[in-house]
């Protein structure tokens, strides 16, 4: 094993070292009461209520729930965003029509819009799914803009000289070098779906793991709390990696998938 | 006279940790090297890419440590960068967020000069730079050739017994790397200092030092000293002069087989 | 001699002003467009007053609030706990990103907590600050601190590491120590990466300020906007809603001012 990656990999050992040291530093604390059990649970303890939520079920069922709503906001609006993207980058009318309303809802608290969308439909799933499909729109349709109004033009040219017609153009030349932006849009906006989701979970209780986790909250069950938040973390490395395999595989062809 | 030197190293090498696919050893940049440079003396350091004359001149800047042998100055063993050796780079190194003249002034400010005389010094080695009314300029507004003159300026402003210089006309076009050759040795004739030069350019080295050290390909030792015995005049007549054209063939006929070496690896 | 070009920083004068207030009115028209077509629709009764009220009764709503200064009131409360949250968090961070970047002591110890951290919906936290700090202001100040606290950390970190070597080195050949290197050197370097951190936590803080208050409040903004629709009083509601929307995006907005004043020495890309 050359230096370089010894080095490397005793970095990462020490790294985790660390973390195992944290771990443990926690369990030895609570159990020993140094400090209040209530506030930091020891790690065995919300595992073993991991454990037993698993065996029941219910973990299953309140991330599936949440996970179904954070899929159906987002996809709903990539079918909405990436479209309008590609043409507000194509058509010069739509551009001066919509970008002003994307660039100054981008920055809005997304979230303070809840209580609207509440109102206007109704207290379970709908409002949170277009809750959902609101703050995953804006980073989709400025990733897609950006990413089709700045591919090279050298290939669109050479197309467009060889004959290629428009639709042509858009499925086969805009479309697959415009791709890695839109990913990368879509990448970034699941995880603020799914952040939404959670949130407005809480907000609205009920089913989901952020239900259960403003539940477990309002009961003082801290215990239950780690659990959630172990269960949300899983759940967000394993959206994040289904999405970089899913980038990987789409993008082949692209230089950044070259073994250096 | 006898402690009347600029520079003197003795056995110096230098090996680089080995990057991933390399042996364990690393890569020897230097191998043994001995070399002396006079006071005031403009030195050139020449020869292909990889022979380690850019690791030569950090040595001497003190930003990497000596693992073997040793580097001394008339101050004394050099341990650390400081201001008795200042260094101008290639890519200019100039600090983008300041002003010219906030960057011509920052060496004197770490000496704790009084603000006053900071902007002073600062102000006259501007003007000997020849940049004198781009004092509130910002680097990114600035040409390649002002920006090497503003970074020529905050080195000399503190006035270093040496002057390291590593490439520092590489990024430049050619016409204004003439430009610059001709303006650093009215500048060195004013103020003299010790310069160790690096450089792959012949005519560059022939042109602007005293005494040029060939090093060979990886791993860096130097094969050949000459004294280009030009005189201290130097301008544009220099460079038709009959012994500048045949010192330039002399060099490059030596550099070149240590070139080709280079482009095929090294030893 | 040649003196070489020098490109313009910024070009201001007073006829690039007017242009820029008509390009800046004409860019913005959609917006009017949608004010009008919002009108339109509520006058037109296809949908109930109630759950699109109009303009001009929102307006109104809006007035009386400020008058009765129930909006200023838990405005101020609201957006003084966002500030202490995000200004511990700017300075904490950057101390913390820039540390990890130059001791490899610093980056052992905090990496793998960032690394841990980083995926973590800070939101999610919120039951959690509930149970450890109960309703009060303590509660919504860590939530949002810790939620700024990690792209502040990020930023700061790989700018520093991103800090061209040679700068560094020139620097010490002219004399500076380590500390003065890291302080005159890194941050200002760093900055740019910075503040593109920063810009990111603001936004959070605004959304975690909301968030919070929505869930565990006794005042505030986000506290008002629940009341209200509570009670029914739909026109108020909207209206604190599109006041909170439109305090984050002005708040963006001048930031972005700011980032440009502070770093227009940087190239006109």
């Amino acid at each position: 094993m050359s230096p370089l990656s010894l080095i490397r990999h005793r970095d990462r050992l020490l790294q985790a070292l660390v973390l195992v040291g944290l771990v443990s530093v926690w369990e030895l604390s609570s159990r020993a009461g140094w400090v209040h059990p209530f506030l930091l649970p020891p790690p065995s303890d919300v595992l073993a209520r991991l454990f037993a939520d698993m065996q029941s079920g219910v973990v299953f069922v309140d991330l599936g729930l949440t996970l179904y709503r954070a899929v159906t906001g987002f996809v709903i609006a990539a079918v909405l965003a990436v479209p309008l993207g590609i043409m507000m980058a194509r058509r010069r009318g739509v551009q001066w029509f919509f970008d002003p309303l994307i660039s100054i809802g981008f920055p809005m608290p997304k979230i303070a819009f809840v209580p609207i969308f509440i109102l206007w439909f109704d207290i379970y799933d709908t409002s949170k799914v277009i809750m959902i499909t609101f703050s995953c729109f804006f980073p989709i349709v400025t990733a897609t803009y950006s990413g089709t109004s700045h591919i090279d033009k050298w290939p669109l040219w050479s197309a467009r000289s060889l004959g290629a017609s428009e639709s042509q153009l858009l499925r086969e030349i805009i479309l697959p070098l415009a791709s890695p932006a839109i990913l990368t849009g879509l990448q970034i906006a699941l995880p603020v779906g799914m952040i939404t989701t959670i949130v407005t979970e809480m907000l609205m209780g009920g089913s989901g793991v952020g239900g259960a986790m403003i539940a477990a909250g309002r009961f003082a069950d801290s215990v239950g709390v780690f659990a959630g938040i172990i269960e949300i973390a899983m759940l967000g490395m394993v959206v994040i990696r289904a999405l970089d395999w899913l980038r990987a595989r789409l993008l082949v062809w692209h230089p950044e998938n070259r073994a250096h | 006279m006898t402690a009347d030197f600029g520079i003197k190293i003795e056995g110096v090498s230098h090996a680089y940790r080995g990057a991933q696919g390399q042996n364990a050893v690393g890569t020897l940049a230097l191998k043994q090297t001995d070399l002396l440079i006079h006071h005031h003396e403009f030195h050139a350091l020449l020869g292909p890419s990889g022979c380690g004359k850019s690791t030569l001149l950090y040595l001497i800047g003190g930003f990497i440590p000596v693992q073997t042998g040793s580097i001394s100055t008339q101050k004394g063993p050099v341990t650390a960068p400081g201001p008795d050796r200042s260094i101008v780079f290639q890519n200019f190194a100039l600090f983008p967020w300041k002003t010219v003249l906030e960057n011509v002034m920052y060496g004197l400010q770490k000496k704790g000069l009084p603000e006053a005389e900071c902007r002073d010094i600062a102000q006259a080695h501007i003007k000997l730079v020849q940049l004198s009314g781009f004092e509130q300029a910002y680097p990114s507004q600035l040409s390649g050739g002002m920006q090497q003159r503003a970074a020529i300026a905050r080195t000399l402003a503190v006035d270093p017994d040496i002057l390291l210089m590593d490439e520092p006309f590489g990024a430049l076009d050619a016409q204004t790397r003439r430009v610059m050759q001709e303006e650093l040795r009215m500048i060195w004739k004013r103020r003299p200092k010790t310069v160790v030069f690096v450089t792959h350019d012949v005519h560059e080295a022939v042109f602007l030092a005293d005494r040029i050290s060939i090093m060979s390909a990886r791993p860096g030792r130097i094969e050949h000293q000459i004294d280009t015995g030009l005189g201290p005049e130097r301008d544009e007549s220099t460079l038709t002069d009959r012994r500048f054209v045949e010192l330039g063939e002399q060099i490059w006929r030596l550099v070149r087989e240590q070139a080709v070496l280079a482009s095929r690896g090294g030893l | 001699m040649a003196a070489g070009d020098m490109r313009p920083v910024a070009a201001v004068d007073g006829r690039g002003s007017l242009l820029a207030v008509v390009a800046l009115c004409v860019r913005y028209l959609p917006v009017l467009i949608m004010l009008a077509v919002w009108e339109l629709v509520g006058r037109s009764g296809l949908v109930s007053q109630q759950m699109l009220p109009g303009i001009g009764a929102i307006a109104a709503a809006f007035l009386d609030l400020l008058q009765s200064g129930e909006l200023v009131v838990n405005a101020w409360r609201s957006l003084s706990r966002a500030a202490t949250g995000l200004g511990l968090a700017v300075l904490v961070g950057m101390t913390v990103g820039l540390l990890m970047a130059t001791r490899p002591l610093v980056r052992t110890l905090i990496n793998p907590l960032v690394r841990i951290l980083y995926p973590m919906p800070k939101s999610a936290l919120i039951p959690l600050v509930m149970i450890w700090f109960g309703l009060g202001d303590v509660s919504k100040i860590f939530l949002i601190f810790l939620g700024c606290l990690l792209p502040v950390i990020v930023s700061a970190y790989n700018g520093a590491r991103g800090v061209n070597p040679f700068i560094v080195w020139s620097a010490t050949s002219l004399g500076a120590s380590k500390e003065q290197v890291l302080r005159e050197i890194i941050l200002p370097a760093a900055l740019p990466d910075i503040l593109a951190g920063c810009r990111t936590a603001l936004a959070f803080s605004f959304i975690l300020m909301v968030s919070s208050e929505f869930v565990i409040a006794k005042d505030g903004l986000g506290f008002l906007i629940g009341s209200l629709g509570d009670g029914g009083n739909y026109p108020a509601m909207f209206a604190v809603i599109l006041t909170v929307a439109g305090t984050g995006f002005v708040a963006d907005r001048l930031f972005g001012s700011f980032v440009s004043h502070r770093l227009r020495w940087k190239e006109q890309a």
